[in-house]
């Protein structure tokens, strides 16, 4: 009972702050698309300077779909603007597995739940983004860095001509290998040699190592970046689909942070579970 | 495939860090590695250092990758004096203040700080753990130093990455706990100075067990000596803790390297992920502390 508790308090730690944002949040998902007129403000280097806090204060962590509530999740809008019904396009199959993994989402063991991040295992790209942690984007003319408050993540993006990632059979990582441009006012990523280990949010959406994202950050106001993930994995879904959200800029406070593993010492938990990823 | 070996890797590297006798290995490795020797390469291929380089505003330009080590790890372990052994190098104590080169430890804390030594407590190191690293620990590492606007940006290891704001003038309230504290930082003639309160007590600063309290102050000081060499200290006061403030370098001065090809942009920061070791450490902790043990099971 302990652990069960002592578990959601890790995995939902900020369900209270996002109940008390429920009214933006409805406004974030329905803002409208279309090319923004705003021009952000440029660094030496010339570049769109997306320097700073930002975070997503919205419901995405729960589950990217439209969905009514459930156990400690409110009920909610979804975040796939594309395809138009606002569905993630599964295979059969997926969808099938989809159901299976949502069996194990309430596990009070973290070896024992499905989701990777009962285990505080690396989240993954794109839903590091909208996890409900802030994060800091740091810029050079060669690459942005991006600075995650949740466990001290960090990744850098390279925006120069760097050679190709390695392939994918000699590396996968959790968050991908990125590669990335400006285009206009917008930082383009485009992330490959992923591993089938993660998740996009906590209502089990998978994918498998196949998958490849590109992700858009777009300065549409000094303090809103609206955020863009498209994901692509023929392995698991029938054809391309993309996320949209709004990123807030994070005036009052700088990142601190949340060492994940620390809070299961916090609460008694062990975490000396075997890490075979080579068995399902 | 590639999963099994990264995570191989990851293990391999808590083992390294965590473990004594096997950090006794990485040591004897340090010296031969492929990896090391591209280092002493790298350093040796440094020319003699020219006049410090100034940004804008005429204060020195720290940007850059920088090894504190040069190859030399010695002090993973004990940060004073200590003979070598074990496939250890020797080391010099790496405290420059007090002069006898001891961390003035109040005696309570020199017992704690020996409880923390014992191999049997060795899980209770947080980094066996995949948590993070001290302020002080990060002396062993290669630190990239970016400025960004008003910022001063210090990259290490394992995710470790400061952001050093040099506009603000007030710490955070003291309720909140930070794993490397608050910095913040200034310039004193061509010295940056960053000055850290707002720490937990969860750090070690060695897998000798040294430590800090919560409540310490923590002011380093990098002071650019020439384009390819920065002089770094770090000064703890901690009146519960010390008997006296106290001063500590790096083994060697900071010494500008080139980053390694696409290294920061392909490799991530996992290690809890792969961290299959840490219930072999906790199977020494549960032996030694006369409790049940998986270990006993197989």
């Amino acid at each position: 009972m302990t652990r069960h508790r002592a578990l959601g308090f890790i995995v939902g730690g900020a369900a209270v702050a996002v109940i008390a944002c429920w009214q933006s949040t409805s406004v974030t998902a329905q803002a409208p698309a279309g090319a923004p007129a705003y021009r952000a403000p440029r660094t030496a280097a010339g570049q769109p300077d997306l320097q700073g806090v930002w975070r997503a204060w919205n419901l995405a962590k729960y589950d990217l779909e439209d969905h009514g509530a459930k156990p400690g999740v409110p009920a909610g809008r979804g975040f796939v603007v594309d395809p138009p019904d606002g569905k993630i396009p599964y295979q059969p199959w997926a969808l099938e597995k989809r159901k299976q993994l949502l069996t194990k989402i309430h596990e009070a063991d973290p070896y024992k739940n499905s989701d990777p991040l009962a285990k505080c295992y690396l989240p993954g790209i794109p839903r590091l983004t909208y996890l409900g942690w802030p994060f800091q984007i740091i810029q050079t003319p060669q690459y942005v860095a991006f600075n995650y408050e949740w466990s001290h993540k960090k990744r850098y993006v390279p925006v120069t001509q760097v050679p190709p990632p390695p392939s994918p059979d000699d590396q996968t990582n959790w968050n991908g290998i990125p590669r990335g441009r400006f285009d206009g006012n917008t930082l383009v990523v485009n992330l490959t040699n992923f591993n089938a280990y993660t998740w996009f949010d906590m209502a089990g959406n998978f994918h498998s190592d196949a998958l490849k994202v590109t992700e858009r950050y777009i300065p549409i106001g000094p303090d809103t970046l609206r955020y863009e993930a498209t994901m692509e994995d023929p392995k698991v879904f029938t054809r391309p689909w993309t996320i949209r959200m709004e990123l807030q800029r994070q005036k009052d406070t700088p990142i601190l942070d949340y060492e994940c593993t620390a809070m299961f010492d916090e609460l008694g938990i062990h975490h000396t579970w075997p890490r075979d990823f080579d068995v399902e | 495939m590639t999963v099994r070996v990264r995570v191989a890797v990851s293990f391999l590297l808590a083992v390294l860090v965590v473990t004594p006798a096997l950090v006794a290995a990485q040591e004897s490795v340090g010296s031969d590695s492929a990896a090391a020797r591209a280092l002493q390469r790298e350093v040796a291929a440094v020319k003699a250092g020219g006049p410090v380089p100034r940004r804008a505003d005429g204060k020195p330009d720290l940007t850059g990758n920088w090894n504190p080590t040069l190859g030399f790890l010695s002090h993973t372990v004990i940060l004073e004096d200590h003979p070598g052994g074990f496939g250890i190098q020797a080391g010099k104590s790496l405290i420059i203040d007090p002069p006898d080169g001891i961390i003035p430890y109040l005696p309570a804390a020199l017992a704690e700080r020996n409880r923390r030594r014992d191999d049997a407590n060795g899980y209770e190191d947080q980094v066996g753990h995949c948590e993070f690293y001290s302020m002080a620990r990060i002396h062993q590492f290669t630190q990239e130093i970016m400025h960004s606007g008003n910022s001063v940006i210090i990259n290490a290891t394992q995710h470790i990455t400061r952001v050093i704001p040099l506009d603000r003038k007030e710490h955070l309230p003291a309720n909140i706990r930070l794993w490397l504290g608050d910095p913040i930082g200034r310039w004193e003639g061509d010295t940056l100075v960053v000055d850290s309160t707002n720490f937990n007590d969860r750090t070690r600063m060695a897998l000798g067990g040294d430590f800090h309290g919560p409540d310490v102050h923590i002011v380093e000081r990098f002071t650019m000596k020439d384009s390819n060499t920065i002089d770094w200290t770090i000064r703890f006061d901690d009146p519960k803790t010390y008997s006296r403030p106290w001063t500590m370098t790096s083994a060697k001065p900071m010494t500008r390297v080139r980053p390694v090809g696409n290294e920061i942009f392909d490799a991530e920061d996992t290690c809890h992920e792969g961290n299959v070791d840490l219930i072999h450490l906790k199977g020494v902790y549960d032996l030694a502390h006369g409790k049940d043990t998986p270990l006993l099971k197989k």
